[in-house]
C-alpha cells in the first residue's frame, strides 16, 4: 500500500499565488440594490443602454432562485455582504504603463505575467484584470495594425459602443440563469476582442484575472467576436489570494463566430481552492457560451480546472451555422473538499454540425467531481454528429466521481455517441513504473498526465506545459 | 477507343459520368462500355475515384450523379434503387464487406438469392432447396458450411469475407460483376481460390470489372481491357500489357498522362 | 391536488386495508410526483393525467390468453383471478405468504420509500385491494417455470401487486406479462426478494392495445451470491413507465438486464432504472434499447450508484437507441455516481438510425430496403427477446413485434 503520510505531506504544498497585494483601493459600499448598479454604471461612465441592460438584469435576478440542481453543498451566499466594485486607486487617466502603480506591475510580475515593455511575454498579448478593473493591455498597437481590437470591456463600451450594443447579451441573455443575471447587473470589467473579416490574429490573446480583495466579488464579462474567415486563440488565467472567507466569482463569457471563423478559448483556472479543511476558496459560478452563427464556424473550449472551492461551469456551444463545429476538452482536478460540477452543452441546431466532447475528471481527497453535459440534436440538425468521452479517475476511497450526461435527439439523421469510464491508478501500474526506477511521485504524475493527454494536446503550447506542472503540483502525494 | 464492331449489345454503358459526395466532386467525366464476355480492369492510385465509380454503379445513396448516365442493358438506371440494380443483375463485390451482427448468413443469402430469382421469374427456393444450392456453390470458393450459421461477415477473416462475396456472386449469377479490390488482403492461396471462383462463374454472357491496385490478380484473370484512372477520370486505356507496363513503371509513369490531358 | 381529487372520486373501496390507508395518506401529503424531479420532468403531463381518468374496477373481466398454456407443467397465475396457490411437492414448494408476513414486508418497504422514486408504488398500494395482492414464498429445487399475468380491462383502472420471496438456494424462471386493454390503466408493482444463493431469470413483457396506460414498478433486493437476470419488453402503450430499482443489499451479487421499449404513433414509454450497490464485488451488465417511430417519445434514465462500501464493483450500462422518424424523439441519460475508488464502471449511449452501410450492403444483394430494415430490426430485437425466459419456446414475440412494425 502506498504511504498515507507521503500523501498528506505533499497536499500541504502551499498555494503559491496566495499572497495579497497591499494597495489602496477604492471600494463602494457592500450590498446590492438599484443605486449600487447605477453607481457602478456611473463610475464607468456608461451609456444609457448599458445601464438599462444592467437594471433589467437586476430585476430578473431578483425574481430568480439560486439553482440547486447540481447538488453542491455550500453555505448560503449573502449577496448583500459582497462589495460589487473594487478598484486599485490610480490616476484618473493613464496614458502609459509607466503611470501604473508599480505595486500592481510587481503583482503581475510575481504571478508570472510581466506587463512592462522590457519584460512582457513576446508571443502573447495580455489584458491584466485586477479585482474590478483592467490594469493594462499589452501589444495594443501591434494588434491594431491588423485591425484586431483587444482591450478591456469598459474601454470597448467607450470606443466601440456599436459592437457592444449589437452583441452584448446575445449569447448569454441576462435571464439565462441566476449567476448570469447577477453578472449582467453588476459586471465590472473583462476583456473585449474583435477580429475583423479575414484576419488571423497574429498572436495569442490572453486575459489574466486576479482577485485581490477578500470581500469583493469578481464579475467580469468577456466578449469575443470573430468576423467572417477570421481566427483567434484566446487564453485565460486566474488566481486569488488565500482568505479564510469565500469569494464569489460569477463571470460571463460570450463568443460569436461568423462564417468560417474560428475561436479557440483556453482556460487554466487556478483560483484559491480553500485549505484542506475546506475553509476559504473561490466560488466559481461561471457561464461561458459560444454561438457558431456562421457556416463552417468553429468554437473550441479547452479548460484545465484545478482551483476554486466550488466550480459550476458548463462552457457550451450553440451550433447554428451549417457545418459548424463545437469542441470541449476538459481536465478537472479536485482534491481535499473541492467540489467541481462542470461539463458542456452542445446544442445542434443547424444541419451537418459536429461536436466533440472529451472530459477527464480526477478526484482525490474528499472531493466531488461531476461531469454534467447535454447533447441535443434539434429537428433541423440533419447529418449532425456528436462524440463524447468522459473518463474519471478516482484517487483514494473518499473521493467521488459522477457522470450525468443528458442526451436528447429529435433528428433521426444524426448520430450521438457517448462513452464514459471510471478507473483508478492501480497498484500494479505504480509498481511496474517504480520497478523501472521511477519515483513514486513521478509515477503518479506520469499516469495522471497520460490520462489527460487527449486534452493537453488541445492546449496552446505554453499552457500545456503549465497545466502539466500544475496538475503534478496539485496531486503530489494525494495517492493513498 | 473501343472501335471494333461488337456482335451483341453492351451490358453496361457509363457515359461522361460526373458525381459528388457532400458537394465534393469525385468523378469528373468517366466513360466506360462493357460488352458480354469482356473483363475490364480499372487501376489507379488510392483516391482516384475507382471505388466511388463502383459504388455509384451499385447505387450508393451517399453519392449524387451531377451529370452523365449509367445504362444497363440499354436502360438508364440512374434513378434505380440499389436492390433493383442487384435484382436486375448488377453485382458489387465490396472492398470491405460489411459485418451485420445478428443477421444469419444463410438467411441473408437465401433472401437475396430469392430476390434475384423472383426478378428472373424463377421459382423461389425454400430453406431445404436453398441449402442444396449453397452447398454446391460453397465448393467454388472452398468454404466450410459452418460459415452459413454465423452472422453476415461477423468475425470473418479478411480472406473469408472476400470468399463470402464470391459465394454471393455465384448465387446471384449477375450479368455484370464489379469486384472492388477483391484481391486486397488475400494471401496467394486465397487469391487463387477467389480467382478460380470468378472464372468459373463468368461466361460469354457476363461482364466483369476488376478494380485493383496490383498486377497479381490480373496474372490469374487476364483482362480484355485495362483502364488507368486518376483524379476522377479514365486517363488511359489499353490491353492487358498496359497493366504489366504499369507494374514495371509505377504510377508516377501515369502522372504524365494527367499532364497531357 | 388534481390527482388526489381524481383518486377520491375514484370510489375508493370502503373498507380500506391498513396499507391502503398509509399509502393514501402519504400520497395526500405529497399528491403529485414532483414535475421538477428528474424522474418526472419528461413525463407527458396530459398523458399521465389520462392514467387516472378511469375508475377503479374491482371486477376482473375475462382474461384473454396471449398464447396457449403449455402442458409441460408451467405454473400459471393470474393476479386477481386465481391467486390461490399452495403447491407442496417433494422437492419444492410454492405457497402464498400469509397476511401478516405480507403486511410486515410491505410496511417495511413503504418505510424506505422516497416520494418521487416510489410514487408509482404508493399509488399502486393505495389502490390495490387484498384480492389483487399476490404474495408468494418459493423454495426448493427443480421448480417449474412460473407465469404471472396482470391485466387491466377497458375503461378501468386496475392495480395489481406482486410480492415474491425467493428462499435460499432457489433457481426459478419467472415470466410476468402485463396486458392493457383498450382505454385502460394498469398499475403493477412488484417486490422481489432474492435470498442468498438464489437466482432468477425474470421476464417482463408488457403491451397494450389502443390507448392503454401502464405504471410498472419493479423493486428487487438481492442478497449475497444471488444472480438476477431481467429481460423486459414494453410496447404499444399510450403512456407507460417502467421503473426498476435493484439493490444489491450486501454486494457480491450479479445483475444482468436487457430491456427494450418500442414507441409508435404518439406513444410515450420510459424506463427508469436505479441500481444500488450496497456492498463489495457487485456486478452489473445492463443494456437498454429504445426504438422511436412516428411522433412518439422514448425515454431512458439509468443511474448506477456505487458508494464507498462497494469496492470492486464492475458495472456497465449501455443505452442504444434508434430514432426512425423526424417527429419522434429520444431522451437518454445514463448516470454514474461513484465514491469507491477500486471499481470498473462504464456507460455508453448512442442514438442513431438503422446503419446505412449495412442497409446498402444488403440492398446490393437485392434485398429491398423494407426487408433489409426488417432484418436489421430483428437482430436489434433478438438480443433482448432471447433473454426473456419461458416465452421464447412458445410465444413468437419477435414475429409479433415485426408484424406490429
Amino acid at each position: 500500500m502506498v504511504n498515507e503520510n507521503l500523501v498528506k505531506d505533499v497536499v500541504k504544498e502551499p498555494y503559491k499565488y496566495g499572497f495579497v497585494t497591499d494597495i489602496e483601493t477604492e471600494k463602494i459600499a457592500k450590498g446590492l440594490n438599484e443605486d449600487i448598479i447605477r453607481l457602478i454604471s456611473q463610475k464607468k461612465e456608461e451609456p444609457k443602454y448599458l445601464l438599462d441592460f444592467r437594471l433589467k438584469a437586476f430585476k430578473k435576478w431578483q425574481k430568480m432562485d439560486e439553482p440547486d440542481w447540481a447538488g453542491l453543498g455550500y453555505k448560503q451566499i449573502d449577496y448583500q455582504d459582497i462589495i460589487y466594485y473594487s478598484a486599485p486607486k490610480q490616476k484618473e487617466k493613464i496614458s502609459s504603463l509607466d503611470e501604473v502603480d508599480p505595486k500592481l506591475l510587481e503583482t503581475f510580475d510575481k504571478l508570472g505575467i510581466p506587463l512592462t515593455e522590457q519584460k512582457k511575454l513576446t508571443n502573447v498579448a495580455v489584458d491584466a484584470v485586477f479585482d474590478s478593473v483592467s490594469i493594462a493591455t499589452t501589444f495594443r498597437e501591434e494588434l491594431a495594425e491588423h485591425g484586431v481590437i483587444f482591450c478591456s470591456i469598459s474601454e470597448a463600451v467607450k470606443n466601440h459602443s456599436d459592437l457592444i450594443e449589437k452583441y452584448l447579451g446575445t449569447v448569454v441573455p441576462a435571464s439565462d440563469n441566476y449567476f448570469a443575471a447577477l453578472n449582467s447587473a453588476v459586471f465590472s470589467d473583462g476583456s473585449f476582442v474583435y477580429i475583423p473579416k479575414g484576419v488571423t490574429c497574429p498572436m495569442d490573446l490572453s486575459s489574466y484575472f486576479r482577485i485581490n480583495s477578500g470581500d469583493s466579488g469578481q464579475f467580469e464579462r468577456t466578449l469575443i467576436i470573430a468576423e467572417e474567415s477570421s481566427s483567434v486563440s484566446y487564453l485565460e488565467g486566474c488566481t486569488a489570494p488565500m482568505f479564510d472567507t469565500n469569494t464569489l466569482h460569477a463571470a460571463v463569457v460570450e463568443l460569436i463566430a461568423l462564417d468560417d471563423a474560428s475561436i479557440k478559448y483556453s482556460t487554466v483556472q487556478n483560483w484559491y481552492a480553500g485549505d484542506e479543511e475546506g475553509v476559504g476558496g473561490i466560488f466559481n459560478f461561471v457561464t461561458k457560451r459560444g454561438k457558431c452563427l456562421g457556416k463552417r464556424s468553429k468554437i473550441s473550449w479547452s479548460q484545465v480546472e484545478t482551483g476554486s472551492a466550488i466550480t459550476w461551469k458548463y462552457p457550451s456551444c450553440l451550433l447554428l451555422g451549417e457545418e459548424s463545429v463545437g469542441e470541449f476538452y476538459s481536465v478537472a482536478l479536485t482534491n481535499n473538499l473541492q467540489q467541481a460540477d462542470t461539463g458542456t452543452k452542445m446544442i445542434h441546431i443547424g444541419p451537418k454540425t459536429k461536436s466533440t466532447i472529451v472530459s477527464k475528471g480526477i478526484s482525490a481527497g474528499n472531493s466531488i467531481n461531476s461531469y454534467r453535459g447535454l447533447v441535443k440534436m434539434g429537428t433541423k440538425a440533419a447529418g449532425s454528429r456528436n462524440y463524447s468521452q468522459c473518463d474519471s479517475m478516482l484517487i483514494g476511497d473518499q473521493a467521488s466521481a459522477n457522470t450525468f450526461p443528458y442526451i436528447k435527439s429529435q433528428q433521426p439523421n444524426s448520430e450521438i455517441e457517448h462513452e464514459a469510464s471510471t478507473c483508478r491508478i492501480s497498484e500494479d501500474q505504480l509498481f511496474y513504473l517504480q520497478s523501472r526506477g521511477i519515483e513514486f511521485e513521478e509515477a503518479v504524475s506520469m499516469m495522471v498526465s497520460g490520462f489527460c493527454r487527449d486534452v493537453f494536446n488541445q492546449l496552446p503550447m505554453e499552457f500545456a506545459a503549465e497545466a502539466d506542472k500544475l496538475l503534478a503540483l496539485k496531486l503530489e502525494g494525494s495517492v493513498g | 477507343m473501343q472501335t471494333k464492331m461488337k456482335e451483341s449489345d453492351p451490358i453496361l454503358e457509363v457515359e461522361n459520368l460526373f458525381a459528388s459526395t457532400d458537394n465534393l466532386p469525385i468523378l469528373k467525366g468517366v466513360s466506360l462500355t462493357v460488352y458480354p464476355g469482356e473483363i475490364h480492369a480499372i487501376m489507379g492510385r488510392n483516391g482516384c475515384g475507382k471505388s466511388t465509380l463502383s459504388k455509384i454503379i451499385a447505387g450508393h445513396p451517399s453519392y449524387n450523379i451531377t451529370n452523365g448516365d449509367i445504362k444497363f442493358s440499354g436502360e438508364n438506371i440512374n434513378s434505380l434503387e440499389p436492390e433493383e440494380r442487384s435484382q436486375s443483375g448488377i453485382f458489387l463485390g465490396f472492398q470491405y464487406p460489411i459485418e451485420i451482427p445478428g443477421v444469419s448468413n444463410l438467411e441473408f443469402l437465401r433472401v437475396s438469392t430469392n430476390a434475384r430469382r423472383k426478378f428472373l421469374n424463377k421459382e423461389e427456393l425454400d430453406t431445404f432447396d436453398f441449402e442444396e444450392l449453397v452447398k454446391e456453390k460453397l465448393e467454388l470458393v472452398k468454404m466450410d458450411q459452418a460459415f452459413l450459421s454465423r452472422s453476415v461477415n461477423q468475425g470473418f477473416s479478411g480472406g473469408e469475407k472476400k470468399r463470402n462475396e464470391i459465394l454471393q456472386m455465384a448465387l446471384l449469377e449477375p450479368k455484370i460483376a464489379i469486384l472492388d479490390e477483391t484481391d486486397s488482403g488475400l494471401d496467394i492461396d486465397a487469391l487463387r481460390i477467389v480467382a478460380s471462383g470468378i472464372k468459373k462463374i463468368s461466361n460469354a454472357q457476363t461482364g466483369i470489372i476488376l478494380i485493383t491496385h496490383y498486377q497479381r490478380l490480373l496474372d490469374e484473370i487476364e483482362p480484355t481491357y485495362v483502364h488507368v484512372m486518376a483524379d476522377g477520370q479514365i486517363i488511359k486505356t489499353g490491353g492487358s500489357d498496359l497493366a504489366l507496363e504499369l507494374e514495371k513503371k509505377g504510377y508516377e509513369w501515369t502522372d504524365n498522362f494527367v499532364k497531357e490531358t | 391536488m388534481e390527482i388526489i381529487e381524481k383518486l377520491k372520486t375514484n370510489k375508493l373501496i370502503d373498507n380500506q386495508t391498513e396499507i391502503q390507508k398509509i399509502c393514501l395518506h402519504k400520497l395526500q401529503s405529497s399528491p403529485l410526483p414532483n414535475p421538477k424531479s428528474e424522474l418526472w420532468r419528461l413525463s407527458n403531463k396530459s398523458k399521465f393525467s389520462n392514467f387516472l381518468n378511469y375508475s377503479v374496477n374491482e371486477k376482473n373481466p375475462k382474461f384473454d390468453i396471449p398464447y396457449p398454456e403449455n402442458s409441460q407443467g408451467t405454473i400459471r397465475l393470474i393476479i386477481g383471478e386465481n391467486c390461490q396457490i399452495k403447491l407442496i411437492k417433494e422437492n419444492y414448494s410454492i405457497q402464498q405468504l400469509n397476511e401478516s408476513e405480507l403486511n410486515k414486508y410491505i410496511k417495511e418497504q413503504i418505510a424506505c420509500f422516497d416520494q418521487n422514486e416510489n410514487w408509482s408504488d404508493l399509488l399502486n398500494l393505495s389502490l390495490s385491494s387484498t384480492k389483487n395482492l399476490l404474495g408468494l414464498k418459493i423454495n426448493g429445487s427443480k421448480i417449474p417455470p412460473i407465469e404471472i399475468f396482470s391485466h387491466a380491462s377497458s375503461n378501468s383502472l386496475n392495480a395489481k401487486t406482486l410480492v415474491i420471496f425467493l428462499e435460499k438456494n432457489c433457481d426459478i424462471e419467472l415470466l410476468q406479462v402485463n396486458l392493457g386493454k383498450e382505454n385502460s390503466s394498469l398499475s403493477q408493482s412488484t417486490f422481489f426478494l432474492l435470498e442468498e444463493n438464489s437466482s432468477v431469470n425474470h421476464g417482463v413483457v408488457s403491451y397494450g392495445e389502443n390507448r392503454s396506460n401502464l405504471l410498472n414498478s419493479l423493486n428487487v433486493i438481492q442478497q449475497k451470491n444471488t444472480e438476477y437476470n431481467l429481460g423486459s419488453l414494453h410496447f404499444k402503450f399510450n403512456y407507460a413507465r417502467f421503473e426498476i430499482s435493484i439493490k444489491q443489499s450486501a454486494g457480491n451479487a450479479k445483475t444482468n438486464i436487457k430491456g427494450m421499449q418500442i414507441t409508435k404513433k404518439d406513444e410515450q414509454i420510459s424506463t427508469y432504472t436505479k441500481i444500488d450497490f450496497n456492498g463489495p464485488n457487485g456486478f452489473l451488465d445492463q443494456i437498454n434499447k429504445s426504438l422511436a417511430d412516428d411522433k412518439s417519445h422514448a425515454i431512458f434514465e439509468g443511474s448506477i450508484i456505487v458508494p464507498k462500501i462497494a469496492q470492486r464493483t464492475d458495472a456497465s450500462q449501455l443505452s442504444r437507441n434508434l430514432l426512425l422518424s423526424n417527429l419522434a424523439q429520444i431522451d437518454t441519460k445514463p448516470q454514474l455516481e461513484i465514491i469507491a475508488d477500486d471499481v470498473k464502471c462504464k456507460h455508453g449511449a448512442t442514438i442513431s438510425q438503422l446503419n446505412e452501410e449495412e442497409l446498402f450492403y444488403m440492398r446490393t444483394r437485392g434485398v429491398t430496403l423494407q426487408e433489409a430494415s426488417k432484418l436489421q430490426l430483428s437482430s436489434y430485437f433478438q438480443e433482448i427477446i432471447s433473454f426473456i425466459p419461458i416465452s421464447k419456446d412458445r410465444w413468437d414475440l419477435l414475429d409479433k413485434l415485426l408484424n406490429e412494425n
